[in-house]
């Protein structure tokens, strides 16, 4: 199957050549995917496709353009590259559009990332049926009497790619994905119905939680949503749950990358070896990591993977920084977006951190929101719940934390020792001291 | 069936290149009519007679209604940066959504290769959602008669390129131009045309073509050391007769006098208070609060907050909200949706009582009702759910002024940038961009960065006083996500005064 793949991409670039292109990079992608729902225990929803896309970067005296097709045969992607060609030539010059300097290709590591069942993604139908089937009944048997929906889903992904580039790139990936997950809606008072969910994500079958715990697991989260309600707004320590510090986290990153230092919309831009977090904060990216859902060999330039400190002990050490931006910055390029970004664990767990806290508010999810990655400015609702010397005593809903990223990270006071594995961003639950949480 | 040959019309690139490109696209340009020729008929022999067979294929083991969703699209994108047009992004997508409904079960599967065996193919997948025998499927398909709410001379994306570089550069010359202090710009032009044909087991089929475009303004400005950021958009379902010089000079005028106000910007305030809603954009508001909570899915599973309001009282009397495909050129308009119900408007509360959900075929036959036309999905490669279309609120009896005047301390929303909502406890969100302190009937600071929250039916209840300048927003990159699938939507709003909403800002009340 590979072989074809490289064959298609081949074809790809002799066919920008031909037209007159000066460089080409062909990538072709390929997935096969079933998804199944559940509710009122029979199928609600089954679907099941292959697709495939091949996708070419044209560079043509001096000017760049990419385009995307779904038509594979040799006589369409002919006709479709030449088209792209002459188009491309009627754009402006961009002289720092390049493929990348050969020389970055070298160094990929052969080692396998874990990412690729054998099975290859193929569980049978009542494989399927069953997993779902089985996450549902266990939601149901944990819901009590307040259901009013329950709905269980499971997906198994195949993804394959080839890439091939006129200055000497070649690579090829295959990867699987298996998900499974629950939601559930129950009737709390008056016309409010809270909706709880839980769901996760491995490269690998075997790693997939029993359908039990997600099937418990949907039906606590949900659960711990009742009688939520706003509290006047206060001063607090707030720990913010694993599965969200991903959503914190994406507004100090979106101001990491190269594109948006040069286009000058980073806060973070001039803030290279200085300390914008607390010495808590350690982010790694590592696109190596064992069966990482963002684990790959070479990155979108060809770049090979390699394990990258981000910001070391608050303090901030690179930034994501691609061919292209490096080249417009004039500075060595890094990579250009992150692949497993990891937040190195602490030692103790969320329960055990609560006991020291006394009073303040653990999030678990969040409501609308942004962060501005011009200013750091970002404001984001909360949900959660009120603790009390360690031990839950209210949920809470229609609530915000709003501060600049600048200011946030370095009330960080300790790391939690429970990373969420079933996301590319492996992240534990983060403690912060004295937040402004607003309410009534 | 024979295997057409798809090379002729595929070959053309996403960005069309003079009048070479047009040509291949000519057989998808014409205007949607019952009366106009099916394109994919002409490239790939899709007739009646093979849809039949396709349709009787999906319904094999039984169920209610089956259909058939063929889809081409071109999408477009001319980047501009540092002062030159110089990325173009393009993608043809083409295929065929095949979906076997059972009940609110569904089947559903999707293929790229337009031939009778892999739609076949495709078919018996779907028809697993049902286990008993063939349900029978028509022969014959009637073509729906439909308005046309997006008439155009000639597709945007089938214009040749040099007549639309003019308009990006232009963004970035005007801005550079209106200020000093400008620092950069980005501006992008997107385009995109969608052929559709939807084909149904009960007999029906209709097909239309939706462009949709637009033109796009980022800018950042510098102060004293400081940078902030704004971005505008105006498009539609347009072609290239909007794009005038003025449009492109008003664009460039919002952008920079937008980032421009932000300097000034002050804290805003933390807590509850009374929020004043200018008019336009802010329509997001309506969407998030209402509008979610009343696709019908979600009430006949009984886990909208709505579920059991039909007919009851959730506003002032001043409160009419409608969603509506018929508005000329927006978004969210639409001629049909993808399941082949004609595009129409939708009232969801009427003078303050709540009317009725927007419904899709599946939650139609659920209710007994008829479809609304809500039933959309993002592209062939989704099965379709009620989705909104252009949602927004009619003008009311008072001024502007007088909204205001009614207003001794709160805030006033003039931008938001995105939202989301919380469809079984009615809690909403929507973070605006960019605002003003109102402070003893007027409008004072600017605000910007702060995060709005709310309840659906307490914010309908709390909306007061709605004045007489209702505006539909005239952007083109309203998208709304719903279950992984994104659709264009617009929004509307008159100027209006919401009692009291959670205000997410830094700056706590009498601090």
């Amino acid at each position: 199957m590979s072989r074809e793949m490289l064959d298609t991409c081949a074809a790809a670039l002799a066919a920008a050549k031909k037209a007159g292109a000066k460089d080409a990079k062909a990538t072709l992608a390929k997935a096969r995917f079933v998804d199944i729902q559940y509710r009122e225990r029979k199928p609600e929803t089954i679907k099941e496709a292959t697709t495939q896309g091949l996708y070419v970067e044209i560079y043509v005296d001096g000017r760049y353009s990419a385009q995307s097709t779904s038509d594979l045969r040799p006589a369409a992607i002919e006709g479709f590259i030449a088209n792209a060609v002459a188009m491309t030539r009627l754009l402006a010059e961009d002289p720092y559009r390049s493929l990348p300097d050969p020389r970055y290709y070298q160094g990929r590591s052969s080692a396998d990332l874990g990412v690729f069942d054998p099975a290859g993604g193929a569980l049978t139908p009542e494989q399927r049926h069953e997993l779902t089937r089985a996450i549902e009944d266990a939601a149901l048997a944990a819901g009590g009497p307040k259901v009013i929906s329950v709905t269980a889903g499971t997906s198994d992904q195949l993804y394959e790619m080839a890439t091939l580039s006129t200055n000497g790139f070649t690579g090829e990936t295959q990867s699987t994905v298996y998900s499974a997950g629950g939601q559930m809606t129950l009737q709390d008072e008056g016309d409010r119905r809270p909706n709880g969910y839980y769901y996760v994500s491995t490269r690998l079958r075997r790693d997939i939680l029993d359908p039990r715990t997600i099937g418990q697991r949907t039906a606590q989260r949900a659960r711990d949503l009742l009688g939520a309600k706003k509290i006047p707004t206060a001063t607090l320590p707030v720990i913010v749950e694993n599965q969200g510090v991903g959503r914190l986290l994406g507004g100090l990153v979106s101001a990491m990358s190269g594109g948006s230092i040069q286009q000058k919309r980073s806060f973070l831009a001039d803030q290279q070896g200085r300390k914008i977090a607390s010495e808590q904060l350690t982010l790694i990216d590592d696109p190596l990591l064992l069966g990482g859902l963002g684990s790959a060999p070479f990155d979108s330039d060809g770049f090979p993977a390699r394990q990258r400190t981000l910001i070391e002990r608050g303090v901030l050490k690179e930034f994501f920084v691609d061919w292209y931006y490096g080249r417009k910055l004039g500075w060595e390029p890094t990579t250009g977006r992150s692949s497993n970004l990891i937040i190195p664990p602490g030692r103790r767990s969320v329960a055990e951190i609560m006991k020291d806290l006394g009073r303040g508010i653990v999030v678990t999810s969040f409501l609308g929101g942004n962060s501005n990655s011009t200013t750091g400015d970002t404001s984001v609702g909360i949900l959660g719940y009120l603790f009390e010397n360690g031990v839950r005593t209210q949920p809470i809903a229609e609530m915000n934390v709003a501060d600049n990223h600048l200011k946030f990270w370095q009330k960080l006071a300790e790391v939690a020792n429970d990373p969420w594995i079933y996301d590319s961003w492996r992240l534990p639950s983060l403690v912060f001291t004295d937040v402004v949480v607003s309410g009534v | 069936m024979e295997e057409t040959d798809r090379r002729t019309f595929l070959k053309g690139t996403a960005v069309a290149v003079g009048a070479a490109a047009t040509q291949t696209l000519d057989g998808w340009t014409t205007l949607a009519t019952a009366a106009a020729p099916n394109p994919f008929e002409a490239e790939f022999g899709i007739n009646d007679r093979l849809c039949g067979r396709v349709l009787e294929r999906a319904l094999a083991k039984g169920g209610d209604f089956a259909d058939l969703y063929f889809e081409h699209t071109l999408s477009n994108w001319l980047i501009l940066e540092d002062g030159k047009v110089n990325q173009a992004y393009g993608s043809v997508d083409l295929g065929v959504g095949i979906r076997t409904v059972k009940g609110d079960q569904v089947g559903y599967a999707f293929t790229q290769e337009l031939t009778e065996s892999a739609m076949l193919r495709a078919a018996a997948t779907a028809a697993s959602i049902a286990d008993q025998s063939q349900t029978p499927a028509a022969t014959a398909f009637v073509p729906a008669r439909l308005a046309s709410y997006y008439p155009f001379q000639k597709l945007l994306s089938a214009e040749p390129l040099q007549a639309k570089l003019p308009l990006v550069q232009g963004v970035n010359d005007r801005c550079f131009a209106l200020s000093q202090a400008i620092v950069k710009v980005n501006a992008w032009l997107y385009d995109q045309q969608k052929s559709i044909l939807i084909v149904t087991s009960d007999g029906r089929k209709a097909q239309d073509l939706q462009p949709r475009n637009y033109l796009s303004a980022r800018v950042v400005a510098e102060k004293n050391g400081r940078r902030e950021q704004a971005a505008w958009n105006f498009g539609g379902r347009r072609d290239l007769s909007f794009y005038t010089p003025e449009l492109v000079e008003r664009l460039a005028k919002i952008a920079v006098e937008r980032v421009s106000l932000l300097f000034e910007a002050v804290a805003p305030p933390a807590g509850e208070m009374p929020v004043v809603f200018g008019p336009g954009l802010t329509g997001i508001l309506l969407h998030e609060a209402i509008g979610h909570g009343m696709e019908a899915d979600f009430n006949r599973k009984g886990i909208s907050t709505f579920a059991t309001m039909i007919g009851r009282r959730v506003a002032e009397p001043s409160v009419t909200i409608v969603d509506d495909a018929t508005n000329p050129d927006l978004s969210g308009s639409l001629n049909v949706d993808d399941e082949g119900t004609p595009g129409q408007r939708t009232v969801l509360v009427e003078n303050g009582i709540l009317k009725g959900y927007l419904h899709d075929r599946i939650s139609a036959r659920h209710y007994r009702v008829d479809p609304t036309g809500n039933g959309r999905r993002e592209s062939y490669q989704h099965y379709p759910l009620p989705r909104m279309r252009n949602t927004y609120m009619l003008g009311g009896p008072a001024t502007p002024e007088d909204v205001l005047k009614g207003v001794s301390r709160g805030i006033y929303v003039q931008d938001v940038s995105n939202g989301q909502v919380k469809i079984g406890e009615g809690d909403f969100a929507f973070y605006v961009s960019q605002g003003r302190l109102i402070e003893d009937g007027k409008l004072t600071a600017p605000i910007k960065d702060v995060n709005i929250m709310g309840n659906g039916p307490k914010m309908l209840a709390n909306v007061v006083t709605v004045a007489n300048d209702l505006a539909l927003y005239q952007g083109g990159a309203g998208q709304c996500g719903k279950a992984g699938q994104g659709v264009p939507v617009g929004f509307g709003l008159p100027t209006c005064l919401v009692k009291s909403l959670t205000v997410g800002g830094v700056k706590q009340q009498g601090a």
